[in-house]
C-alpha cells in the first residue's frame, strides 16, 4: 500500500489550476498531432518536444504526457475514417475500424475505438502503479532468443487465418520480409538489396508503406467503385456512445485477454508494436466466426486498440525503469527527460519520487480527462466525412504526401508511396492480404535480427530457443498457434467420435 | 530570460574572434542532424544543444532535432552530402564518419563537408555484471577458462564497440562473441539482464546502470583517467576508474563528436555556426551535461580541427584495417 | 436544368457526396482487362523480382556459417519462396484463364480511376519541381473543379485555405519543413 500513498502524493503535485491547464493543453495538441498524418505520436511528440524546454520538470512531462495521450487518442481517428494509420499500432484498428466507417458507423467505431483505449491505458497505468518494481525486473529477463520467441508467436497467431487462397498470404507475407530486410544489415554492417541507390541504403520505410497501401489504394478503389465516402448517413449522437458502452460487458473476455497481451508486449522492451496485431489475430481466433472479421466487425476495433495503448502505456514502465523506449513516442520522451536532467534508470524511482509519481498520478487523469475531450469531438471529426468526396479525396491525398515526406524528409518516399498505391490497388483487386505483408514488413527486420544475435550467442545452436522455461513456452505456443487449425480439428473429431455422431465432420 | 541572456552574451562576446562578427545568420529553422536512433549518445547531445541555444537565445532561429538513424546512421551521412551548399543543416558527427565508409562501402567522405568545430570526445569503459569478475585480470582469466566465448554487447557492427573487442581478443587471447544491438541503451539492459558478459558502452549509456550498482566499471580506454571527481555512485566517481593501461592492457580510443555543415557553403555561414557552437561550450546546460556523461572537453576549430580529423582518420583506418573490418 | 445546376451543387455541398450518383447501376461497360491477366502480369513481375534480390542476396552471402546465418540468408530463402508462390500463382491464373475469367476493371471503372491517378501523379510531379504548396493548391482546385463539378470560387476558396492552414500548421507552427520550390523562395521562404 506504499504505491498507494505515493499516488496521493502524486496527486497532491498536480492539483492545481496550472497543472490543469496544461493537461489540457497538451490533450489538445496531442489530438492535433496524431490526427494529422505524418505528425501522428512520435514525430508530433517531438516537435512539440521543445515547447517544454522552458517550464519545469514536472509540468512539462505532464504537459508532455498529455501530448502523448492525445496523440494515442488522435490516431485512430485517421485509420477509422480515411484507412490511413498514423502509427504502426494503428493498422489493425483499420481493418474493421474503416469498414465501420464506411457502413455508416464511424461514429459507433471512433467511441469503440476510444474507450477501448482508455480500457487498456487504465489496465497498463495500474500495473505500472502497484507492480513497477517487479515487472522492471521481469523484462530484464528478455534477451535475443526471448524476443524472437515472441515476434515468432506474432507471426505464428496470424498464419492460417485469412481467407485467401494459401499462396497469395504466402507471397504476401515473403514480399514484405524481403521489403524489411532493404538496406542496412545491422548485424554484420552489411548493405543488402540497396543496389548502389542512395535513396534504398535506409530500408523502405513501414509507414510510408502503409499510408500508401492503405491511404492512397483506398481512394483509388473508391473512386473505381463510384461509393465516395459512406459517411453520410451516420447518425451522430451521444446515443451511439451509450449505446456502445451498454455492450461493452459482452466483449469482456476480448478486452481482458487484448489488456493481458498489451501489458505483456509493453513491458517486454522494443515488444509494443507487436501487441495490436496479436491482439488482433487471437480475437479472430478465438471467435466463433473468424470470417466476420475484417468486414466491420466492433470486436475487430476492440481488440486491437485495448492492446496497443495497453502495451502503449506499459512501454513507459521499461523507459522509466530501464531507460529502453519501448515504442517510437516513448524514445521521444525519454530524450524530453534527459534535458531536464532526468536519466531514466533503475534509480529514478528512488531519487525523483515527485516526478515519477507525479507522472503516474498524470497518466490517471489525463486518460480520464483525454477520454472526455475526444468523445465530444467524435461527431466533429465523423461529420469530416459528410465533406464533398470532391473535396476530401484531393486533401487526403496531400495529406498523404506530407505524412510520407515528413517522416524522412525524402521526396523519394512521395514516390514510393505512389508506387505502394499502386501496389495495394492491384493486391487488393487480384486477393492477396495486405495484412501479413504489413506486419512482415514492420517486424520482418527485428525478428530476423533477434535470431541471429540469439544465433551468435549460442553458437549456432538452435535448442537456444528452449533453453529455459520463459523462451521454452513461448516458442512452444508459437508452434501449437501455428498448428491450432489442425489441432483444433483433430479435438473436433475426438470429440464427435466419443459423441457418436459421425456424420459430419 | 533577458538578463542571463545578456550576460552569457557578454561572456560569449568578449571570446569572440574578429570574424564571427561576420553578417550571416539563419534565416530558416537550422536542422541539427543526428546519424543515431532516439534516446541515443547523439540524441542527448542535440537536445542538450537545442535546449541550450533555445534557453540562452542564442540564435533567431528554433533549431530542430531531425533523427535520420536509418543504416546505422549512412543515412544521416548521405542526407548531408547531398544537402550540398544548404547552410542551414548541421550534422552532429562522430567516429562512423570515418569508419562507414570503409565498413559498408558507403560513397562519402567526411572532407566533403564543412568542419565546423570538435566538441568534445567521449570515453569507452570496459564493463561487466556486476556479479561478474571484480578486475581487467579476473575477467580476463574467466573469459580464457570459460567453455564458450563470453558475450560482449555493443553498438552496431564493424564500428567502435566490434573494433575494441578484437583487439581485445589480440591483446589477451581470449575469445569473445560480439552481439551488435541496435543501441548502447540497449547493450546496458542486456548486460543487466546477464544476458551478456561484459559491454564497452560510453560512460553515458552505462550511467545509471552504474548508479544502481548493476554493473561493473573495469577500466577506461585511454591514457589517463577520466577528470571527473565529483562521487557519481555510492563509493566511486569517474576519476576512480583505472585505466585499461594500469591494469596491463595496453588499448586506447577516443571517439570525437564534432559539427559539420554541409559541403560548399560560405566562409561567413562556417564563421556563424562556429561561433554558435563557441557559445554553447560557454553555457552552463553544456557544462552539467560535460560532466554528467563524462565527456572529455576539447573544442577544436579551423586548421587544428582539419590537423585533427586528419590524424583521426588515419588512426581509424589502421584499426579498422587491422581488425579487418575494410570491405573488400 | 443548367442555369440552376451551380446552385443546386452549392447548397448539396455541404451535406452530400457528389461524386456521380451513387445508387445508378453500373452500366454495362466492356471490360479492359481480365482479372486472370493480371494475376499473370503481377505473378511474373514478383518472379522477376524475387530473381533480381535472390541473386543479390546470393552474392552478398547465403549460407550459415559458424556463428548464424549470414545476411543474404534469409532474404534469399524468401525469394525462393517468393519465386515458388508466384510461380504457384503463375500456373493456377493460366488454368484459370482457359475457364474464362471475370474482369478486372471495366472501362468506365478505368476511366474513374484515371481521374484520381492522373492527377495523384501530376501533383507528386508538380511537388517535385514547385513544391508542395503549389501542388497542393493546383491538385484540389483542380480536383474539385473539373472532377468534382464544384463552382469555380469555391474550390479555389478551399484549395487555398487548406494550403494556407497546412503552410501554417507545418512549416510555421512546427518547423517540419516540407519541399519548396520558385515561388515560396520569391517570399523568403
Amino acid at each position: 500500500m506504499e504505491a498507494f500513498g505515493l499516488l496521493v502524493h502524486g496527486f497532491a503535485v498536480l492539483l492545481t489550476w496550472k497543472t490543469l491547464l496544461l493537461m489540457m493543453v497538451g490533450l489538445v495538441l496531442g489530438i492535433f498531432v496524431g490526427v494529422l498524418p505524418g505528425l501522428g505520436g512520435p514525430n508530433g511528440v517531438a516537435i512539440l518536444l521543445p515547447l517544454t524546454f522552458t517550464m519545469d520538470p514536472t509540468s512539462a512531462i505532464v504537459m508532455l504526457s498529455c501530448i502523448y495521450w492525445g496523440a494515442l487518442f488522435g490516431g485512430a481517428i485517421t485509420s477509422i475514417l480515411f484507412n490511413i494509420p498514423g502509427e504502426a499500432w494503428s493498422v489493425a484498428t483499420t481493418f474493421d475500424g474503416y469498414p465501420m466507417a464506411q457502413q455508416g458507423r464511424a461514429a459507433e467505431a471512433l467511441t469503440a475505438a476510444f474507450t477501448s483505449s482508455f480500457i487498456g491505458s487504465l489496465v497498463a497505468v495500474l500495473l505500472i502503479t502497484f507492480l513497477a518494481p517487479m515487472i522492471s525486473s521481469f523484462a530484464l529477463k528478455f534477451g535475443p532468443p526471448e524476443f524472437f520467441a515472441v515476434y515468432l508467436l506474432t507471426f505464428c497467431s496470424f498464419v492460417g487465418l485469412g481467407r485467401e487462397a494459401k499462396h497469395k498470404t504466402v507471397i504476401s507475407m515473403s514480399l514484405g520480409l524481403l521489403l524489411a530486410g532493404i538496406g542496412m544489415d545491422t548485424v554484420s554492417g552489411q548493405l543488402r538489396m540497396t543496389f548502389g541507390s542512395a535513396e534504398l541504403l535506409r530500408g523502405i520505410n513501414f509507414l510510408v508503406a502503409v499510408i500508401g497501401l492503405f491511404g492512397i489504394s483506398e481512394i483509388l478503389l473508391t473512386m473505381e467503385e463510384r461509393l465516395a465516402l459512406r459517411g453520410h448517413a451516420a447518425s451522430i449522437s451521444l446515443r451511439v456512445v451509450l449505446s456502445v458502452w451498454k455492450d461493452l460487458p459482452k466483449y469482456w473476455v476480448t478486452l481482458l485477454r487484448s489488456s493481458f497481451i498489451g501489458c505483456w508486449l509493453g513491458i517486454t522492451p522494443g515488444g509494443a508494436i507487436a501487441a495490436s496485431f496479436m491482439g488482433y489475430n487471437l480475437a479472430k481466433r478465438f471467435a466463433k466466426d473468424p470470417q466476420s472479421f475484417g468486414k466491420g466487425r466492433i470486436e475487430g476495433v476492440f481488440a486491437p486498440e485495448t492492446a496497443a495503448h495497453a502495451s502503449g502505456t506499459s512501454a513507459l514502465l521499461p523507459m522509466l525503469a530501464l531507460g529502453i523506449p519501448g515504442s517510437g513516442t516513448a524514445a521521444i520522451l525519454l530524450g524530453g527527460l534527459m534535458v531536464w536532467g532526468l536519466n531514466p534508470g533503475p534509480l529514478l524511482f528512488v531519487e525523483h519520487k515527485d516526478f515519477v509519481w507525479g507522472l503516474i498520478a498524470s497518466m490517471y487523469l489525463g486518460n480520464v480527462v483525454g477520454l472526455v475531450l475526444v468523445l465530444t469531438t467524435v461527431p466533429i471529426f465523423a461529420s469530416i466525412l459528410r465533406v464533398p468526396f470532391a473535396a476530401v479525396a484531393p486533401m487526403i491525398v496531400v495529406s498523404c504526401a506530407i505524412g510520407a515526406y515528413a517522416i524522412q524528409n525524402a521526396m523519394f518516399d512521395i514516390w514510393l508511396m505512389l508506387g505502394f498505391g499502386v501496389v495495394g490497388y492491384v493486391f487488393k483487386k487480384i486477393g492477396i492480404p495486405l495484412a501479413p505483408f504489413t506486419l512482415a514488413l514492420v517486424l520482418g527486420n527485428r525478428a530476423e535480427d533477434a535470431f541471429r544475435l540469439s544465433m551468435i550467442g549460442a553458437g549456432g545452436d538452435l535448442r537456444v530457443f528452449w533453453s529455459n522455461g520463459l523462451v521454452g513456452s513461448i516458442t512452444t505456443l508459437a508452434i501449437l498457434l501455428l498448428f491450432w487449425p489442425i489441432i483444433d480439428g483433430l479435438i473436433r473429431r475426438v470429440g464427435l467420435a466419443r459423441g457418436g455422431a459421425s456424420t459430419s465432420r | 530570460m533577458r538578463i542571463p541572456v545578456k550576460a552569457v552574451g557578454a561572456v560569449a562576446a568578449l571570446l569572440m574572434s574578429a570574424p564571427a562578427l561576420a553578417g550571416w545568420e539563419p534565416t530558416k529553422p537550422v536542422e541539427i542532424v543526428v546519424a543515431a536512433g532516439a534516446g541515443g549518445a547523439s540524441d542527448q547531445m542535440a537536445r542538450m544543444m537545442q535546449a541550450a541555444i533555445q534557453k540562452n537565445n542564442l540564435m533567431k532561429q528554433p533549431m530542430v532535432v531531425s533523427l535520420k538513424g536509418g543504416a546505422s546512421g549512412a543515412e544521416a551521412l548521405m542526407y548531408m552530402k547531398s544537402s550540398e551548399g544548404d547552410p542551414n543543416k548541421v550534422l552532429i558527427a562522430y567516429s562512423l564518419i570515418y569508419m562507414l565508409p570503409l565498413s559498408a562501402k558507403i560513397p562519402f567522405n567526411w572532407r566533403e563537408l564543412t568542419p565546423v568545430s570538435v566538441i568534445a570526445l567521449d570515453q569507452f569503459v570496459l564493463w561487466d555484471n556486476a556479479a561478474g569478475p571484480k578486475s581487467v585480470k579476473e575477467f580476463i582469466e574467466a573469459a580464457k577458462a570459460a567453455g564458450s566465448p563470453f558475450k560482449m554487447g555493443g553498438t552496431g557492427s564493424k564500428r567502435e564497440d566490434h573494433v575494441l573487442t578484437v583487439f581485445l581478443e589480440q591483446k589477451t587471447g581470449a575469445k569473445f562473441s560480439y552481439l551488435p544491438y541496435k543501441s548502447g541503451g540497449e547493450a546496458a539492459t542486456q548486460l543487466v539482464g546477464n544476458h551478456t558478459e561484459s559491454n564497452v558502452n560510453n560512460p553515458s549509456e552505462n550511467l545509471e546502470v552504474w548508479r544502481a550498482g548493476q554493473v561493473r566499471a573495469l577500466c577506461v580506454f585511454d591514457k589517463e583517467r577520466i577528470s571527473y571527481t565529483t562521487k557519481v555512485t555510492e563509493t566511486q566517481s569517474w576519476h576512480d576508474i583505472p585505466t585499461c593501461k594500469e591494469e596491463g592492457l595496453d588499448i586506447q580510443y577516443l571517439m570525437l563528436r564534432a559539427m559539420f555543415l554541409p559541403g560548399k557553403v560560405t566562409a561567413e555561414q562556417q564563421a556563424f555556426y562556429t561561433d554558435l557552437f563557441q557559445k554553447v561550450t560557454q553555457t552552463a546546460e553544456y557544462r552539467d551535461y560535460m560532466e554528467k556523461q563524462a565527456l572529455k572537453p576539447i573544442f577544436l576549430t579551423g586548421k587544428d580541427m582539419v590537423q585533427f580529423l586528419e590524424e583521426d582518420d588515419a588512426l581509424n583506418k589502421s584499426l579498422m584495417t587491422e581488425a579487418g573490418f575494410v570491405a573488400k | 436544368m443548367t442555369a440552376i445546376r451551380p446552385e443546386q451543387l452549392m447548397s448539396q455541398t455541404d451535406i452530400e457526396i457528389v461524386v456521380d450518383d451513387p445508387t445508378a447501376p453500373d452500366e454495362n461497360s466492356p471490360a479492359v482487362v481480365g482479372t486472370g491477366t493480371i494475376e499473370i502480369i503481377v505473378s511474373i513481375v514478383l518472379l522477376l523480382l524475387a530473381v533480381t534480390l535472390g541473386y543479390d542476396n546470393w552474392r552478398t552471402g547465403a549460407s550459415w556459417d559458424s556463428t548464424g546465418p549470414e545476411p543474404g540468408y534469409f532474404p534469399f530463402y524468401l525469394c525462393v519462396v517468393l519465386a515458388g508462390g508466384s510461380l504457384y500463382g503463375l500456373v493456377a491464373a493460366l488454368l484459370a484463364r482457359r475457364a474464362g475469367g471475370e474482369p478486372f476493371i471495366t472501362r468506365a471503372q478505368a476511366r474513374r480511376v484515371m481521374a484520381v491517378f492522373a492527377p495523384t501523379l501530376l501533383f507528386c510531379l508538380v511537388t517535385q519541381f514547385l513544391g508542395l504548396y503549389v501542388a497542393s493548391f493546383l491538385l484540389i482546385a483542380g480536383f474539385m473543379r473539373l472532377i468534382g463539378k464544384i463552382a469555380l470560387w469555391k474550390s479555389l476558396l478551399t484549395a487555398f485555405l487548406f494550403t494556407a492552414i497546412m503552410f501554417v500548421t507545418f512549416d510555421i507552427a512546427f518547423d517540419v519543413i516540407m519541399p519548396k520550390g520558385p515561388l515560396e523562395a520569391a517570399f523568403g521562404f
